[in-house]
């Protein structure tokens, strides 16, 4: 993927960057807002990453900019606030996801392949499948070999956000979004404990294991 | 009603007209005596040139020719007559006996008469035989009829001119009053923009209170805009270097080959920049609501679905640490709906559950739970060892840890946080003592 990253400071940046080169994608890095928004004008980027607080033209006003000229490549923000309502003005002016500093590579990272593969419209799947796994939407069953296996509500729905993005990277933090709408990251590990209860079911009796750790990161099933 | 009476305007008005009719009261009483007394020196002054022109008969018989002439003549509601001669003979128009000489105040009703009234009479002895000039003091007996007519001729349309007028301004000012209220309040409440505004027709005493409270929220306004700015640019400087070190961690764990030493000291470092984090996070955020969040973003939550969420969340975790986490919802409401940020709300909710999950043993049952009503609850109780009352107070500030907590991990300021969004929701955070156990409560 072909990714500008516009961050002030340079530490932070040239980090970032080499993360994602490393991660086999093509980064260019701008120092401030003005730069930043002649480079992504120039286009051609699957994604940006925008830190909100930027000399120059501040990350806002340039998402809003890129916004206004028609340009919808997606943009992960990146800020010291972290309150919600500064989550929802960066949403509101035309940012795609959030991100709070300090944040580990790991969950800019599967942030940033999220917004590139954003689903497109819905996809109407019955059936969600990894290896011999096998969760039918429709009769909300799941079996594994053949073998039902018995979900509660809240671990069918993990399940299902981990399989519907096979083989991406999902965040602790990215799985209390979307499961229960929850924007902050409670002290205690819950999305743990969730994930080893989910473990137990479609894990344990079984080989190979399905749910893989990525550590510094989150959670990923392979297909 | 009873405010309005206690308002200043009526209590002006009421004090005025005390003072007036006080005044008028005097006044009248006094002139009214004078009056009174000038009208019976009249009288005396008439009787006694009465007695003079009688006394200048020759002799008791001529006396008693000219009385009867003279009663002849006289309406005795008027004045009256009367002559004992000497052998106890009478003449007169009326029958008045007294012994002793001077004047009188006599009343000839209940005599054959039959005259009403009272009568001031003159006594005097002549020729033996004793005669008595009375006249009637109707007239001064009628002043005080005239002089009550005036008081209450003057004095009632005053009264009732002042009390209305008083009631009039004092509905006035209060409605004044609660216009400046409703401002302060939504001021308090963290609506920095509100103002009164323009005081057509105000009192000029209240439109200078409103001036001023104006002048004051903008000045508040433009300090809390000046903390947002600088706190945000406190977040920028502090948490570009915090990001730096989390990444130089992350880039010795990634890239050098450590030895497991090395591994366990890095692991460490993460985790106290964690905690650093988390602290900073929370003081900000503590922060950012105390300076209002603004209320134009407050939707309708429902606290049932808020409850449900929050115990599918942390019921596993509840389970691990060797505790129970259960909902106590009712079960005729299956909606529990208030005005407020559910994010905030949710994040109260949260820090509550890991507070009780943090300082309760393991075995403790953990209750989480909202009531519906015209004042909703939200509330996490738990049987753990609860807070000794005197210490109740202390925990809602910054950063304070009980004894017994401070091996526990933490900021401290969980509470606060949630303190501070009850306020927001103008819900009350109560702590009470559960026997055993502690129990917190937002009413909202």
């Amino acid at each position: 993927m072909k990714l500008l990253v516009v961050e002030d400071d340079a530490t932070t940046g040239s980090y970032i960057a080499r993360g994602l080169r490393e991660e086999g994608h093509t980064v260019d890095l701008v120092t401030d807002g003005r730069d930043g928004l002649v480079q992504a004008t120039g286009g051609g980027y699957d994604v940006m990453v925008v830190d909100r607080m930027l000399p120059e033209v501040d990350g806002m006003t340039l998402v809003k900019t890129l916004r206004a000229a028609g340009n919808r490549t997606p943009v992960l923000f990146l800020t010291s606030l972290g309150s919600v309502d500064d989550r929802i003005d960066g949403l509101n002016a035309g940012g795609d996801d959030y991100l709070t500093k300090p944040f580990a590579f790991g969950e800019l990272s599967a942030r940033v392949s999220a917004l590139a593969r954003r689903p497109q419209a819905v996809e109407q799947e019955t059936v969600l499948r990894a290896a011999d796994l096998e969760m039918n939407l429709i009769t909300r069953k799941v079996t594994r070999g053949g073998q039902e296996i018995d979900l509660l509500p809240r671990e069918f729905s993990i399940l299902e956000h981990l399989l519907r993005r096979k083989g991406r990277v999902q965040t602790r933090t990215m799985l209390l979004e979307s499961v229960w709408d929850i924007s902050f990251d409670p002290m205690t590990n819950v999305v743990e404990t969730h994930i080893s209860r989910l473990r137990a079911k479609v894990d344990k009796p079984f080989e190979p294991d399905l749910i893989q750790t990525v550590r510094g990161a989150g959670y990923r099933i392979d297909g | 009603m009873s405010r309005l009476l206690r308002s200043t305007p009526l209590r002006l008005a009421l004090g005025l007209v005390l003072l007036f009719s006080v005044v008028s009261l005097l006044s009248l009483a006094t002139s009214y005596v004078i009056t009174q007394r000038s009208f019976e020196d009249t009288i005396r002054e008439d009787l006694r040139q009465d007695m003079t022109g009688f006394r200048a008969a020759p002799s008791g018989a001529a006396l008693a020719q000219l009385v009867e002439a003279e009663a002849a003549e006289t309406d005795p509601n008027r004045l009256v007559l009367s002559y004992y001669a000497a052998n106890r003979q009478h003449y007169g128009n009326a029958f008045i006996a007294r012994d002793d000489e001077g004047y009188h105040i006599v009343s000839l009703g209940e005599d054959r008469a039959g005259l009403p009234g009272r009568y001031l009479a003159l006594t005097a002895r002549l020729y033996g035989g004793q005669l008595t000039i009375a006249r009637s003091r109707a007239e001064i007996d009628a002043l005080r009829g005239v002089f009550l007519n005036i008081l209450a001729l003057s004095l009632l349309p005053t009264v009732l001119i002042a009390v209305s007028g008083g009631l009039y301004f004092a509905r006035r000012s209060a409605r004044q009053v609660a216009v400046i209220g409703d401002d302060l309040d939504r001021l308090t409440t963290g609506t920095l923009s509100a103002r009164i505004g323009d005081t057509p027709g105000w009192g000029e005493d209240l439109a200078q209170i409103a001036r001023k409270i104006d002048q004051m929220a903008r000045a508040q306004e433009a300090s809390v805009e000046t903390l947002r700015q600088v706190s945000s640019d406190i977040a920028h400087d502090l948490k570009t270097p915090i990001q730096r070190v989390a990444l130089h961690l992350d880039d010795l764990a990634e890239r050098h080959a450590l030895d497991s030493e090395a591994q366990e000291k890095v692991a460490e470092a993460r985790a106290e920049l964690e905690d650093i984090v988390s602290v900073f996070h929370a003081l900000l955020q503590i922060a950012q609501v105390e300076a209002g969040t603004p209320r134009s973003r407050f939707a309708t939550v429902d606290l049932a679905q808020l409850c449900r969420t929050f115990h599918e969340v942390f019921e596993p975790s509840a389970a691990e640490n060797g505790q129970s986490l259960t909902l106590d919802l009712p079960a005729d409401a299956d909606t529990i709906p208030v005005t407020g940020d559910r994010n905030l709300l949710g994040q109260a909710v949260a820090n509550l559950i890991e507070n009780a999950m943090r300082h309760t043993p393991s075995g403790t049952a953990i209750t989480l739970g909202a009531s519906n009503g015209p004042h909703p609850v939200l509330w996490v109780a738990d049987t753990g060892p609860g807070i000794p009352e005197p210490e109740r107070g202390l925990v809602l500030q910054r950063l304070y840890r009980l004894d017994r907590s401070r091996g526990t991990p933490g900021s401290g300021l969980g509470l606060s946080l949630v303190e501070v969004v009850a306020s927001l929701h103008e819900a009350r955070l109560e702590l009470s003592d559960k026997a055993p156990g502690l129990r917190v409560s937002l009413r909202f």
